[in-house]
């Protein structure tokens, strides 16, 4: 607009003036959007040209993903991706069943089982499946993952479907030649689709307040502009007969109108005072921030992990300060803060504890001791995945040697027989590869297998163990166990038993489950192994271990066949066979005999509960939101330190006997009134709870833990003002069994409600829709699934980058981005005040002061560099140092650096460096100032003004740096001498064209003086030294928290940082090719964009009534995780 | 920061050995890390005080010079705009200088005070007259000053192009209000010479103002605003002109007159013959007379001087004022207390 009103006539300035930087800024950004929109581009022409087979007259034929129609029939072979969502028709698997892959969805990589209906298992080769004739019907594409209905009619003949034939575009075909579909729903349509929400476009806090600065000077504008505009108004008058007044005078100087004279004026002041608003300053900001992300975000070493060889990467350059000012970190739990790996790691055995290794949770305590952890890690230590134990008196058949082997022995076929796990692969124990529905299981086998109890085949009858040094050292031999029955794991039973009959003809039942429901059906007697058991248990339990108790039960044969004839009928039985077949199992498993227990660790990320504390000792509140179990969320809790023992914990679930009563009865009116109102008792008493406990000075911290269910309702209009209440005044906040929907509620609650900065932490596409309504999302990178880095606006590879992501990347950031906005302003403002004193002198005219070149190029050249060198390059305290003293980071959650009061200082002072230019310079402007008498004109004498705020504005900016590099130096005295560079060259031609030569020889004229030396040795110094005044009072009296560690660590060697990168990385040639590799522009992911909504637990799909889904048992087993036993240790 | 001595200089051998293979990989690596060699500089109590006392240090004696040679500065200012006016005319002075009949001769008496030095500056000094108004600047065409009537395009001179439907040159509200009173000096009966040229910056008279151009249809209109200039002297010639159209930063300036070229002896009476033609009396502004001396930092000018000694002073007051701050109130570099939060007690 101040570009379009400076082509008027009534401008002061030429249009150049404005146009000048305008377009440049405008160049800069359309420059970006088409970078950005063209990367877009070949990413979506990636995944619309993925070739997929399409049935066409008997024969499959290749055809790109974006000509797929609805009704299309298609051949999707093993390891793809579904490319839209299909009708499940049939399988080269017999049963019509195949198996799918759903992380993208759900983060699950268990596979799931799908079933076709039997009426089209035989649609399998091209010439039958043309025959398909057919008609769905179905509902309305929409956005419920685990829903569907539909029909089939074939043949007249209506065969309802189900979300079991549904098979979904995300997920993809595992363990199965190919399978043949129709497409339903393609496109947008899709239910993934369907669910991805349109990214929101995020903009950081800071740019937002900077918004508001813009806002104000907007008004100080126009402040500006009205007294000037006023001023115009009275002063215009014939009396000054020089202007030429009288006779026909245009309206902007005719006396005879003051009104019309002020308004118009008003414009031309709009844009003579138009360097207020810093156009530039937007595009220097993306510029910097830019540059910090392509370069220091993404190259930087410490965020490089060597192991997936995949650096950080900043997908949005627009959050780079936002990192600086994080309160609050929503985490996800699987993938994030554990690496979904269960290892075996410590068991104890008939009272005794084995295993040696010792867990971060425990590291991390006796680092905080003090203690120096030493691990030597042994040569005999079997490293496999799942299993990460070690003790000699357990490997290579060693336990024989203890006194009572046979228990061993029992507790290794325990292992290897009682599971669910498929094994993969020739028989050879290298090769072998376990199939389990959860890492818990296959980790129990994998131990058994380096136990010498090499489970490698099962049929449907059997399991084949190669069983070694069972009768002496060293023999080996198979043994077939005869399974005789399975007793499912559910949620309720939270065990799972197998009955099986020896080679000799014993029968026995082994069970493994929860500490609890195991203690429960014990025979009687033998309280030793108990009591030291349980203590394992505890044992374990605090060290943020999982733990499962092992037991077994020798079976007589006329017991067991009473009770097998019960099975049977129950099995066989249609009306709830579930919870018939749950009390039959209750009959044999009880009077058992406790063998031991096992303890797996969920590992943690690397480094996690380091950077948890780090974290929080920075200021920042981390939660946890994860799909899992209470007890798993709260025992990776304490694993991770977010809860200890010392924390009053609040606890708001929905597992209480009254809900589970109102669940019996069914009515789902009154469960959501009791749940509501139970949630909304307990939201209250524990708000009350907590203000007390705040209210005394040593208090308790406090940690609240919430279920998804209760936080369905609790996020209820009118109870999300107490929850906010309560989990602001917690340190920690886990929410479990919430679906990926609550994880962005929750997220927004805060975000909203609290006005916090939030980021989102997560891997998985469940994590999705959390990420996008954080203000900074970041994911996880180098694992399989992209969505959660898709919808990211940071990817990193580990956890434990967070660490250098917030507390150096982020606060330098911060504080760059400040010093950057804030420093704009004052030279923008100084450079507009001499203009507006001068305002005063010239009749409120509107004259400029400054040539139209020195205040176009002000902005772009003389003062455009440093201010981005400052940008890039500015840091208070080296990066070491920053994560040394996490607590720096709190100046970025309060905001410190950017605030009103900060403006106003800076403001201040721009005032008077404004002043103190202006009036100096001109005070004398009437005296000649050299020996020939001559006297400056108006030129001159802004000149003059111009080279004391070039100098000034430069120097400023170096007193203002925490640390000068060369290139500060550079740019710097670059564009002070830049200026006397243009002035040089501008003052000494005419051009030829029809304008007002007032340059010409300004600075020649002016060098010609001794008073302009004295001038700008003075007037720089003077503008100067109310900033160095206030700095050095500031600093001696109030200062910062990172002047202080500043003055701290003055004298430390300035090489810290790269020396710990030597150590911390140790490049070596290869790593360094490798990290130069992944430097390479890499494939993309084809899948993106998905973003999901699932309930998180139980199965994916649940069975539907009528529909036959064998339960098997791939879908339980990881939810026999343990019992928490903080609880009890505690008491 | 325990580990950084001794095992950097065992492990860091592999990492520098591929870092340090050729410089620029190593300035663009310690570039993206972020760890380029840098000085740190902080604001020390004891670096404050150096500062200032450095700067007072260098600034009174730089002031003490410039005050010095400002007031070695001989100038006489006359203030004759109410003066010239004869007593009957005082009440009606617009009335006076507009009427051309009347004659505008006036003669003023000063005494001189102290021994001037040639050479002697005459000066004349307007007050409030905006020169730097928007609509007055604008009003020149600096190409008809080079090109004369070649220059077609004189839109730029409004409201002064044209008179009589022939340009004028030169165009313009500031060549049409030019500065006219005449200043004339005699001491005792011999007359004093008034050196009128080479009082126009030279790059003015060379460049920006063509020998080849002569004054055209100036002042022909009925509305006379200033002076008149001699049609047969080119442009560059009139340093007049050149030195009006060199617009003042303020609305108060002076303006180079001529230049005395002889010493003017202490006590003398000095006799001022002018000619008050110009108009300031309806827009109420002073005019003033001015002969000053000179020397290498120009006219008096005791601004710049103080200004140095007031800072360097001011430096000087600080340093003392930090320096017992310091003292007073130290606050030592390794004082961890008035970290943010351990001040707020605990780290929560």
């Amino acid at each position: 607009m101040i570009s379009i009103l400076s082509t008027t006539p009534i401008s002061p300035v030429h249009p150049i003036t404005n146009v000048v930087p305008l377009s440049l800024v405008l160049l800069v950004s359309l420059i970006k959007e088409a970078f950005e929109d063209w990367k877009r581009l070949q990413n979506d022409m990636s995944i619309n040209n993925t070739p997929v087979d399409v049935l066409q007259d008997q024969n499959w034929e290749s055809v790109p993903w974006k000509k797929l129609q609805v009704g299309d029939i298609v051949k999707v072979k093993q390891d793809a991706l579904f490319p839209s969502d299909l009708v499940f028709l049939a399988s080269t698997n017999p049963d019509g069943v195949c198996y799918i892959e759903t992380s993208n969805l759900d983060g699950e990589t268990n596979l799931k089982i799908r079933k076709a209906l039997e009426r089209t298992w035989d649609y399998v080769l091209p010439e039958k499946a043309s025959e398909f004739k057919g008609e769905i019907q179905c509902e309305q594409p929409n956005n419920s993952l685990y829903t569907f209905t539909g029909n089939l009619i074939i043949d007249k003949q209506t065969l309802p479907l189900s979300p079991n034939q549904l098979l979904l575009r995300g997920c993809s075909l595992r363990n199965t030649e190919y399978i043949v579909g129709a497409i339903i729903f393609t496109g947008h349509e899709t239910k993934v689709m369907m669910n991805s929400m349109n990214v929101p476009s995020k903009r950081s806090t800071l740019e937002r307040k900077l918004d508001k600065l813009i806002l104000a000077l907007f008004g100080g504008l126009f402040f500006m502009c009205v007294v000037g505009a006023i001023g115009s108004g009275i002063f215009i008058n014939s009396k000054y007969f020089y202007l030429g007044l009288s006779g026909h005078v245009e309206d902007q100087f005719n006396p005879r109108n003051r009104f019309v004279v002020a308004i118009l004026t008003m414009f031309t002041l709009i844009t003579l005072y138009s360097t207020i608003i810093p156009i530039s300053l937007y595009v220097s900001i993306e510029m910097i921030k830019f540059i910090q992300c392509a370069q220091f975000i993404n190259k930087d070493l410490h965020m490089y992990h060597t192991e997936s060889n995949t650096p950080a990467l900043a997908r949005t350059s627009n959050l780079n300060e936002e990192l600086g000012q994080v309160e609050y970190i929503f985490s996800d739990k699987t993938g994030t803060l554990t690496r979904n790996l269960m290892e075996f790691f410590k068991c104890s055995i008939g009272g005794k504890m084995f295993g040696t290794g010792i867990t971060e949770i425990e590291r991390g305590i006796a680092q905080r001791n003090g203690m120096q952890v030493n691990e030597t890690p042994s040569t005999t230590v079997v490293k496999e995945k799942g299993f990460n134990f070690d003790d000699p008196r357990l490997m290579r058949g060693a336990w024989r040697n203890e006194s009572d082997p046979e228990i061993f022995k029992e507790f290794f076929r325990c292992l290897a027989v009682c599971h669910t796990v498929l094994p993969e692969g020739d028989g050879s124990s290298d090769k072998i590869t376990y199939q389990a529905a959860s890492p818990d299981e296959a980790a129990l086998v994998t131990a058994a297998k380096n136990f010498g109890f090499f489970f490698y085949r099962r049929t449907p009858t059997s399991i084949m163990v190669r069983e070694a040094n069972t009768e002496k050292m060293g023999s080996v031999q198979d043994v077939t166990y005869e399974i005789l029955n399975v007793l499912e794991f559910n949620s309720t039973r939270k065990r799972q038993s197998v009955v099986c009959r020896c080679p000799n003809g014993r029968l026995v039942l082994y069970c493994k489950g929860a500490d609890t429901v195991i203690y429960e059906r014990l025979a009687g007697g033998n309280s030793d192994i108990k009591k030291i058991t349980r203590e394992h248990l505890e044992q374990f339990g605090s060290s943020g271990l999982r733990t499962l108790c092992l037991a077994y039960k020798e079976l007589s044969s006329e017991l067991y066949e009473k009770w097998n004839e019960k099975f049977i009928q129950a099995k066989s039985s249609l009306r709830d066979r579930e919870k018939r077949l749950d009390e039959v199992a209750e009959l044999i498993e009880n009077d058992l005999v406790l063998i031991g227990c096992t303890a797996i660790e969920d590992k943690l990320q690397e480094g996690v509960p380091m950077c948890i504390e780090t974290l929080s000792r920075a200021g920042i509140k981390i939660w946890v939101l994860t799909g899992d179990k209470m007890e798993t969320a709260i025992n990776i809790a304490y694993a991770c330190n977010l809860i200890n023992n010392a924390m009053k914990q609040f606890i708001i679930s929905s597992e209480t006997d009254p809900i589970r009563e109102a669940e019996d009865r069914g009515d789902p009116v009154e469960i959501a009134r009791v749940i509501k109102d139970s949630v909304k008792q307990e939201l209250d008493r524990y708000l009350e709870e907590a203000q007390e406990l705040l209210r005394s000075p040593y208090g308790p911290k406090l940690s609240l833990i919430i279920d998804g269910k209760c936080l369905m309702y609790a996020l209820d209009l009118t109870l999300r003002v107490s929850l906010l209440k309560l989990s602001l005044n917690c340190s920690s906040v886990v929410c479990c069994r919430v679906s990926p929907l609550q994880k962005a509620q929750v997220t927004s609650l805060v975000k909203k409600g609290a006005r916090k900065i939030t980021l989102s932490i997560g891997d998985g596409a469940n994590d999705v829709s959390m990420i996008q309504a954080a203000h900074v999302g970041v994911g996880i990178s180098g694992l399989e699934g992209m969505q959660a880095v898709m919808a990211s606006d940071f990817a990193i590879a580990q956890f434990r980058f967070l660490t250098e992501l917030l507390l150096v990347h982020g606060r330098w950031s911060y504080l760059r981005l400040c010093k950057v906005i804030t420093y704009f302003f004052y030279k923008n403002l100084t450079f507009t005040l001499t203009q507006f004193w001068f305002t005063f002198h010239t009749g409120f005219s509107g004259q400029r002061y400054y040539d139209d070149w020195f205040q176009s190029l002000y902005n772009v050249i003389f003062t455009a560099l440093p201010v981005i060198i400052v940008g890039l390059f500015d840091k208070d305290v080296s990066a070491s140092i920053s994560k040394r003293y996490p607590e720096l980071y709190k100046a970025g959650i309060r905001n410190t650096f950017f605030t009103w009061k900060v403006v106003a200082i800076w403001a201040f002072f721009s005032i008077y460096q404004s002043l103190i230019i202006y009036y100096f310079t001109t005070a004398s402007s009437r005296n000649a100032h050299n020996s020939s008498g001559k006297i400056f004109g108006l030129w001159d004498v802004s000149t003059m003004s111009f080279t004391c705020i070039v100098l000034t504005v430069n120097i400023r900016l170096l007193m203002s740096c925490n640390s000068l590099t060369r290139w500060h130096h550079i740019s710097v005295w670059g564009s002070i001498f830049a200026w006397f560079l243009f002035i040089f060259v501008y003052s000494g031609i005419m051009t030829p064209r029809d304008r007002q030569e007032n340059e010409y020889f300004v600075i020649y004229v002016l060098m010609s003086t001794f008073y302009f030396y004295f001038s700008l040795l003075l007037i720089p110094i003077v503008s100067l030294m109310g900033d160095f005044l206030y700095q050095g009072i500031q600093r001696l009296i109030f200062p910062y928290d990172y002047q202080i560690v500043q003055e701290i660590h003055r004298h430390d060697p300035e090489e810290t940082r790269r020396q710990m990168l030597e150590i911390g990385h140790n490049l070596t040639p290869d790593e360094a090719a490798s990290f130069a590799v992944a430097r390479l522009p890499r494939e993309t992911s084809k899948h993106t964009g998905f973003a999901f909504d699932s309930p998180g637990f139980e199965s994916f799909f649940a069975s539907q009534a009528g529909v036959f889904a064998p339960h098997k048992p791939w879908d339980v087993v990881r939810r026999a995780s343990a019992k928490s036993k903080h609880r009890t240790s505690k008491s | 920061m325990e580990m950084d001595g001794a095992s950097s200089s065992a492990s860091g051998g592999a990492a520098q050995a591929i870092l340090l293979t050729s410089r620029k990989p190593r300035v663009f690596y310690r570039f993206t890390q972020q760890n380029l060699p840098a000085c740190r500089p902080a604001l020390t109590p004891t670096l404050i005080i150096t500062i200032f006392l450095l700067t007072g240090v260098v600034f009174l004696p730089v002031g003490l010079v410039c005050l010095r040679a400002s007031e070695s500065v001989e100038e006489l200012v006359l203030r004759y705009d109410t003066e010239c006016i004869p007593e009957n005319y005082r009440s009606n002075k617009v009335a006076y200088i507009k009427d051309v009949s009347i004659s505008k001769k006036c003669k003023l008496n000063i005494k001189l005070r102290n021994y001037m030095k040639a050479p002697v500056y005459v000066y004349y000094e307007l007050d409030n007259y905006y020169q730097n108004h928007r609509r007055y600047i604008k009003s020149r065409s600096d190409k008809q000053l080079l090109h004369g009537l070649q220059q077609k395009d004189i839109s730029s001179c409004k409201p002064m192009e044209s008179s009589n439907g022939l340009p004028i040159v030169p165009c313009g509200l500031i060549s049409w209000s030019l500065f006219n009173d005449t200043f004339a000096f005699d001491v005792k009966g011999g007359k004093v010479n008034v050196n009128r040229t080479n009082i126009s910056w030279k790059s003015d008279r060379a460049h920006k103002f063509s020998k080849n151009v002569y004054p055209f249809n100036f002042q022909n209109d009925s509305l006379i605003g200033g002076g008149k200039l001699d049609p047969s002297i080119p442009l560059s010639e009139h340093e007049d002109l050149i030195v009006w159209m060199r617009v003042s930063a303020l609305p108060k300036f002076r303006k180079l007159y001529g230049v005395i070229e002889e010493d003017l002896d202490a006590g003398k009476l000095l006799t001022v013959h002018l000619a008050n033609n110009y108009n300031t009396y309806s827009s109420g502004g002073k005019k003033k007379l001015v002969l000053t001396t000179s020397n290498w930092l120009g006219s008096k000018n005791n601004f710049l001087g103080l200004s140095y000694i007031a800072t360097g002073g001011c430096s000087i007051l600080l340093a003392i004022l930090f320096a017992l701050i310091h003292v007073k109130f130290p606050r030592p570099h390794y004082d961890t207390s008035h970290l943010q939060w351990n001040k707020r007690g605990g780290a929560r």
